[in-house]
């Protein structure tokens, strides 16, 4: 028997830190810090030093659907906002002019009383769910991205509308000292303020948030700051950007992408592999930073939750 | 020169290698093929009708065979873009959507003038078939309807680059009107 006697001052081997991890110390330390605030998929990507700290309270969502989320700088540099440009990755460059401070929400139409919502107290209002989504542009492209926000059924319910009002309607910021596109006039890109709709039952479905942030911090600007609109069945467009103005109506909205190309968009821009754009088939999607395309799902892959609010309709007719 | 131009016309590709397998910051990959290689066909392919409109300050006639089989090739890479990566190589597919969709047979059809071109290049069969090269006025006005319904709306920039086509197709007919009449 030959023992291997350890000095005193030796400690045991499972007490000794690894050296990768010692090599990491300042991550290791971010991670503790993150541990406390986010979920899984946050911690890798703060540990990677690509996130902006986290600075809003949420309750986690666990992903069930285990869903790969795309980074933070995916999703941050990738954007359709004709309001600063129709060039997606120079959005980013630009939107550093909007301008989100003492940010109000004008609400009206059939409505008991008409408000001026303030950004700062409507967020403190509710609490905050992360969700993370699919989200599915018209263009065929694709990404996951777990918002930070609250039910839009909330919103609607803290506003009480009239029964009568059997449509919600979106207005982003129409402010063209912040979106150079807008001073374009004539020559700008569409038409604006850009409009977005929902029926209201759509919009009280659950899946539907206003959101505010993403990756655990406040929503980029190029990403639609302050508060926008996460409708994730439906192509992208419908998910309005940096609202400004709510109303209650009784007559479906004309959006903008349907007032620009009718034959192209429509009111319901219900994601459907079935359904296809005159342009292009919509049977599969690129997920941003990949060369293979995926199947894209019925409803975005929320067939299951929203199926029901289409019965009877001819989809291919009411696209 | 040769060098020269081989060089220049060779960037557009470097580049776009250099941003989607070195730098790996491309976001949409597909589309971001689509857009160069689509761009860069449709500037070389109207530079070269331009060739012959600017001879008497600069004389690249020589090398207009060369610039245009650059501009075929960006074309084609292009279209190889669809098959491959789009259409993941399903020829049914293509087929269909070839058939059905006007903005895909109309850059289709502009393909095969071009593909027509790049085989007849050569100088024997360019003897007997230069007059059909007239067809790439055809194939230009297919591109430029192809490259504006490609577009959800046109950019500022974009309205530019329609402006400067127009204004050279212009130029084209105000030159052919000065050869028939020989003024």
């Amino acid at each position: 028997m030959n023992f291997i006697k350890r000095k005193t001052w030796q400690i045991s081997e499972n007490e000794v830190t690894s050296k990768e991890l010692f090599d990491n110390r300042r991550t290791f330390l971010k991670l503790g810090a993150a541990s406390l605030v986010a979920s899984g998929s946050i911690i890798e990507a703060l540990a990677k030093d690509q996130l902006p700290v986290q600075n809003l309270k949420f309750i986690k969502d666990n992903n069930p659907n285990n869903l790969v989320l795309n980074t933070y700088e995916q999703i941050t540099s990738h954007n359709n906002f004709y309001e600063f440009t129709t060039n997606q990755s120079r959005v980013k460059d630009l939107a550093y002019t909007l301008n989100t401070n003492n940010w109000k929400i004008e609400v009206d139409g059939l409505i008991e009383k008409p408000v001026t919502l303030d950004f700062d107290d409507l967020v403190k209002k509710f609490a905050l769910e992360e969700r993370i989504y699919r989200f599915r542009c018209v263009e065929g492209w694709s990404m996951v991205v777990p918002w930070i926000g609250f039910e839009l059924s909330k919103l609607i319910k803290y506003l009480k509308p009239l029964s009568s009002a059997k449509y919600i309607r979106f207005e982003t910021l129409y402010d063209d000292d912040m979106f150079p596109d807008q001073a374009r006039t004539v020559f700008g890109a569409i038409d604006y303020p850009y409009v977005e709709g929902l029926r209201i039952d759509e919009a009280m479905n659950e899946l539907v948030i206003m959101a505010v942030g993403l990756y655990g911090s406040s929503m980029p600007k190029q990403n639609g700051a302050p508060i926008r609109l996460i409708v994730p069945w439906k192509y992208g467009f419908k998910s309005i950007k940096s609202i400004a103005k709510i109303s209650f109506t009784n007559e479906q909205p004309l959006n903008t992408w349907q007032k620009e190309n009718p034959k192209e968009y429509g009111f319901y821009a219900n994601v459907n592999p079935k359904v296809d754009h005159p342009r292009w088939s919509q049977a599969k999607e690129r997920v941003l930073g990949k060369f293979l395309k995926q199947n894209t799902l019925m409803f975005n892959g929320y067939e299951k939750e929203v199926a029901y609010l289409y019965k009877g309709m001819d989809l291919r007719k009411e696209f | 020169m040769k060098s020269i131009i081989f060089i220049l016309f060779s960037l557009p590709l470097f580049i776009t290698l250099y941003e989607l397998f070195i730098l790996e910051n491309i976001n949409d990959p597909i589309k971001y093929i689509y857009t160069v290689s689509g761009a860069t066909a449709t500037v070389i392919l109207f530079f070269t009708i331009s060739i012959s409109m600017i001879k008497k300050r600069v004389n690249l006639i020589k090398y207009r065979k060369m610039i245009g089989l650059f501009g075929f090739f960006y074309a084609f890479l292009h279209l190889l873009n669809f098959i491959v990566l789009d259409a993941e190589i399903n020829f049914a597919f293509i087929l269909k959507e070839s058939f059905e969709k006007p903005f895909i047979y109309l850059g289709m059809i502009a393909f095969f003038i071009l593909l027509f071109m790049a085989f007849t290049s050569t100088q024997q069969l360019f003897k007997k078939y230069n007059k059909y090269h007239k067809f790439i006025y055809l194939a230009l006005i297919l591109i430029t309807i192809h490259f504006v319904m490609a577009q959800k709306s046109l950019s500022i920039i974009q309205f530019g680059y329609i402006v400067i086509i127009l204004f050279l197709g212009y130029c084209k007919l105000l030159q052919q009107i000065i050869k028939k009449n020989k003024i």
